[in-house]
């Protein structure tokens, strides 16, 4: 039989570098919002245009996510006049950091000068309803949820807890993962939210024997090994580095990155090997493409839905052997301070769930040297993960520009 | 127990492919999967081409359902009332003999017993004409 024989594994030419973001925006992370997520959504974005010094008329790429909100009611409702590219990626929770890239491409080919990326959800009040509220419209299409309804729900798997724990469970036993290992993720979050006035659980401290009280949801799973659901928005846009310069911060230089999927990815038991998630494919790509190592990056904002899924990016980002993230965590090292200081903003786990947008708006903050209380000192070099679906991965490696 | 009902449990509605699989199960009652005709090769869940040969031709034959624990996860906690009564209970990653990995329901006295690794037997009960509840057995098997 013929084969394609090997992948070239030379970067995308030209594309490092090229695109820049320029404006960020955010809700506050709440639980029960009295806005739709229409509003949400539109009030980040304009924010976000805002701060990039920008108004709608400049906005020509729209790159929303799946399921809740679409870019022709974005554009119209903002006013955008003349939409020259649009794009919604299909992998959940990654959908938004792989949106940077597609973003970057548009850019560097000259499809689209300026793009937003918008994301926002009622991810608490959409299962706690107010009494009158509406339900959401709309619903996702991903071909996994045909597999969850059959292979998986009918045996009580019915959530993203229980769909994950499908293989979590055998990473545990695998490598004897300890369960402080997943609080040290939950504990560094936990602790950078309480300097993080929009975060959920500011004022709400937590030890490791806190997390180790916690009841499981199903294992390895505890309670606070999950995020914390949230109603909330964010949005970003993005233009050439070379535009970006006029504007009114410091450009944060899209340096790399990549999206990478298991196979097959719309079932997550039948992968040759279930503890290699998509990042395990795309992040060697990222780093390629960037020309930096894992080494040089000064702060992580992980995507983190489940402490666990943390551990197992931490390998797959290159930063410990498969089973190695447990000693990799120990003695401070995703905390502030530390060498790798994770999700600086609180993250999933404590800021709030807006599917990882939230990581890009703080990684900005942190490259533009405006992260306050949580800023690491002389930030120059950071990345963004998201994670979503069935283990879908995507990854963003970002610079402080020049000004 | 054989084409018990039980309410307000999801029950599996497959389309396409996964509705010819299913109804292998039920009509033969017993565990099947989808192989191709060409090469041999077994799928779960069913695909249109063959992923090793890329054939389109395959069928559902019946096959033993043994198999060992790959992977599990024991549910303390649930969102859904017809799994309350139920709990702790344990969910398992099946690898059968022919390759394919199944989900199924753990029928075991301590759900804190499973492990990776253990033989196991998978055995179908009819729901629907359209859906088999899979469940998986460990008193069949000299576990350790």
């Amino acid at each position: 039989m013929m084969t394609a024989g090997p992948k070239p594994s030379t970067p995308p030419a030209g594309l490092s570098g090229t695109a820049a973001i320029v404006g960020i925006g955010e809700t506050d992370y709440v639980r029960g919002s009295d806005k739709s997520i229409l509003q949400m959504v539109l009030g980040a974005s304009m924010d976000a245009i805002n701060d990039a010094g920008l108004t709608p008329n400049d906005i020509d790429g729209i790159l929303p996510p799946p399921g809740f909100v679409a870019w022709d009611e974005i554009a119209a409702h903002l006013g955008v006049k003349d939409v020259r590219y649009t794009s919604t990626p299909q992998m959940g929770g990654a959908s938004p950091t792989a949106a940077l890239l597609t973003a970057t491409m548009a850019i560097a080919a000259g499809v689209a000068t300026t793009v937003l990326v918008p994301i926002g959800w009622n991810g608490y009040s959409a299962i706690r309803p107010k009494p009158g509220a509406r339900p959401n419209r709309r619903r996702f299409t991903a071909a996994f949820f045909e597999t969850v309804r059959n292979l998986y729900a009918p045996y009580g798997l019915r959530s993203a807890p229980w769909w994950y724990a499908l293989y979590l469970q055998r990473y545990v036993d695998l490598y004897d993962v300890p369960p402080e290992a997943a609080g040290a993720v939950a504990l560094a979050c936990r602790k950078h939210a309480q300097l993080n006035k929009r975060a959920l659980m500011r004022d709400r401290p937590m030890t490791m024997q806190d997390y180790l009280d916690s009841p499981y949801i199903t294992t390895p799973l505890r309670k606070l090994d999950c995020c914390v659901e949230t109603d909330c928005a964010a949005a970003v846009v993005l233009t050439s580095t070379e535009r970006a310069r006029d504007l009114p911060h410091r450009p944060v230089v899209y340096l790399g990155g990549a999206e990478g999927h298991s196979a097959p990815a719309d079932e997550l038991t039948n992968r040759p090997d279930v503890l290699r998630l998509g990042l395990h494919a795309g992040a060697p790509r990222a780093f390629e493409m960037a020309g930096v190592r894992v080494s040089d990056m000064d702060f992580l904002e992980i995507y983190d839905c489940f402490t666990y899924v943390v551990l197992l990016q931490l390998e797959a980002l290159g930063l410990a052997e498969p089973g190695g993230a447990a000693d990799f965590v120990k003695g401070g090292t995703l905390e502030l301070g530390g060498r790798y200081p994770l999700n600086t903003h609180g993250g999933l786990m404590s800021q709030g769930h807006c599917w990882g947008l939230n990581h890009v708006v703080e990684a900005t903050r942190q490259l533009r040297g405006e992260a306050g209380r949580s800023q690491v000192e002389d930030a120059e070099l950071g990345l963004v993960t998201g994670y979503g679906d069935l283990g879908d991965g995507s990854i963003a490696i970002l610079a402080r520009g020049d000004r | 127990m054989s084409g018990e009902k039980v309410p307000g449990k999801v029950i599996g509605k497959p389309d396409d492919l996964n509705l010819e699989l299913f109804t292998a199960i039920v009509a033969s009652d017993r565990m099947c999967l989808q192989k191709c005709d060409n090469c041999g090769n077994y799928h779960h869940p069913p695909r249109m081409y063959c992923n090793r040969c890329f054939s389109g031709d395959h069928s559902y034959p019946p096959v033993s359902g043994a198999g060992t624990v790959h992977s599990y996860t024991v549910s303390h906690h649930t969102a859904e009332p017809a799994w309350r009564a139920e709990l702790p209970f344990v969910s398992v990653v099946v690898e059968l003999d022919e390759g394919p990995r199944v989900v199924g329901a753990g029928v075991v006295d301590d759900p804190e017993s499973v492990r990776i690794g253990q033989r196991v037997q998978v055995v179908p009960e009819r729901r629907t004409d359209d859906f088999a509840y899979l469940t998986v057995h460990f008193d069949k098997q000299d576990n350790r």
